[in-house]
């Protein structure tokens, strides 16, 4: 947490936590809070985020079913693990807060399983490093059920939760729906802001929706990706920042612009990196580029090194131009410095024929001399 | 009469904006609007 209340209201600012806005009157100015009071505006910010997906089936209001969004949440499961002594959770969904999840509940000794409608998890990543994920939390004592739908969530025995699923019936203490979260748009919707087509609310490169004297910023709006020329909808705090530090810098009278994204993301589960920047085959087609790929496995630091480890590298250029379009990898370590070095290559708009002879910072404690990134994009490069 | 903003959301991008508008711009008057405890929680 950067800042508490009191820290914004020392410097001015008029925080009121706990209160809702219920509506946004635009003719006149005003927005009418839950308390019944209302405030008028000359300038009016939407930061209203985004709300976790319920899946559509009976039970998910029961007491131990969660939805993992807001800070409030995750402090809502903790004292629910204490209280109740939970001792198995089942998560619903396999992206990555998933994955997170699931690292966070078997450090407290938490029986595991991760319930999935698909055949892998994390879908943004290739098959072969989704087979390593579901690998490593196995070795971690998760279990992992593929291709299950769940169908309701009912009351159990004592205390304790049924998941009803394609595949039988699993008994559990807590029950953690991670199926994804969705732009909250309500207030938007209502007060006729316009969205775009990812659902998210548009805005411009200024933050400022279509609407005279309203912005948005963060999980609750677009974003311009770079790679694919169009505007998305990712929801991630370091994007909400730089947007809110953006629309700041516009309203407090100093004209900024906010250059877009790669779609560049991390995470990590049990001993692995995972990360990914730009797009992949199918958004590339979408996009009209004409995906070629190649994943390799190399080196994280020089082999001759004790703590020798491998990291798979996946790029993904367009034939046409040679240009990098995406990048995956996965590794015990040396994944994620790898994609924040092509971000960088994505962000640039270098040809894969410019990445292969990249100068990067090779010490044999820190990487091979023919970095995995030169040998993923030389050998790219081959058969473009 | 100083302008007024309200942000209605606390998080990463409402509080962001709060500090940056107040930076830029001392006389502005600020009203940041969030249902839960926390402001700036990912920030």
């Amino acid at each position: 947490m950067a800042r508490t209340p009191e820290k914004f209201r020392e410097s001015g600012v008029d925080v009121r936590i706990r209160t809702r806005v219920d509506e946004i009157d635009v003719k006149s100015a005003r927005v009418r809070l839950n308390d019944g009071s209302e405030l008028a505006f000359d300038i009016l910010v939407l930061g209203t985020g985004t709300l976790a997906i319920r899946p559509e089936i009976p039970g998910t209001d029961l007491p131990g079913v969660f939805a993992l969004k807001k800070l409030e949440e995750a402090l809502a499961i903790k004292a629910y693990i204490a209280e109740k002594d939970c001792r198995n959770a089942v998560i619903v969904g396999a992206g990555f807060i998933a994955m997170e999840m699931c690292e966070a509940l078997r450090a407290r000794g938490i029986e595991t399983t991760v319930v999935h409608r698909g055949a892998l998890p994390v879908n943004r990543w290739d098959p072969e490093f989704g087979k390593l994920i579901v690998a490593e939390m196995g070795k971690n004592g998760v279990t992992f059920l593929a291709n299950v739908e769940t169908r309701a969530i009912e009351e159990g025995a004592g205390q304790r939760l049924r998941l009803v699923t394609s595949g039988g019936d699993l008994d559990a203490d807590l029950v953690i729906l991670a199926v994804g979260v969705r732009p909250d748009t309500a207030l938007a919707k209502a007060a006729g802001v316009p969205l775009g087509r990812s659902g998210a609310v548009a805005v411009d490169f200024s933050q400022r929706t279509a609407m005279e004297g309203i912005y948005a910023v963060g999980d609750c709006c677009e974003s311009y990706h770079r790679v694919s020329r169009s505007w998305v909808h990712v929801p991630l705090g370091d994007i909400a920042n730089k947007q809110g530090r953006v629309a700041g810098a516009n309203i407090g009278g100093k004209a900024m612009i906010f250059p877009g994204i790669v779609g560049a993301q991390s995470f990590k589960v049990f001993g692995l990196e995972v990360a990914a920047a730009g797009i992949g085959e199918r958004e590339a087609a979408a996009a009209g580029y004409h995906p070629v790929s190649v994943l390799i496995w190399g080196n994280a630091i020089a082999p001759s090194m004790p703590a020798a480890k491998k990291v798979g590298i996946k790029l993904v250029a367009d034939r046409a131009s040679g240009k990098l379009l995406g990048a995956q990898a996965l590794g015990e370590a040396g994944a994620v410095g790898r994609i924040n070095a092509l971000a960088c290559a994505l962000w640039a708009g270098l040809g894969v024929d410019e990445i292969g002879y990249l100068d990067f910072a090779y010490a044999p404690p820190f990487s091979p001399a023919w970095d995995p990134i030169h040998v993923a994009a030389q050998t790219l490069r081959r058969k473009l | 009469m100083a302008k007024s903003v309200v942000i209605v959301g606390g998080g990463a991008g409402g509080a962001s904006v709060a500090a940056e508008a107040r930076r830029g711009d001392p006389e502005l008057a600020i009203a940041m609007i969030e249902q839960e405890r926390f402001v700036s929680a990912a920030a």
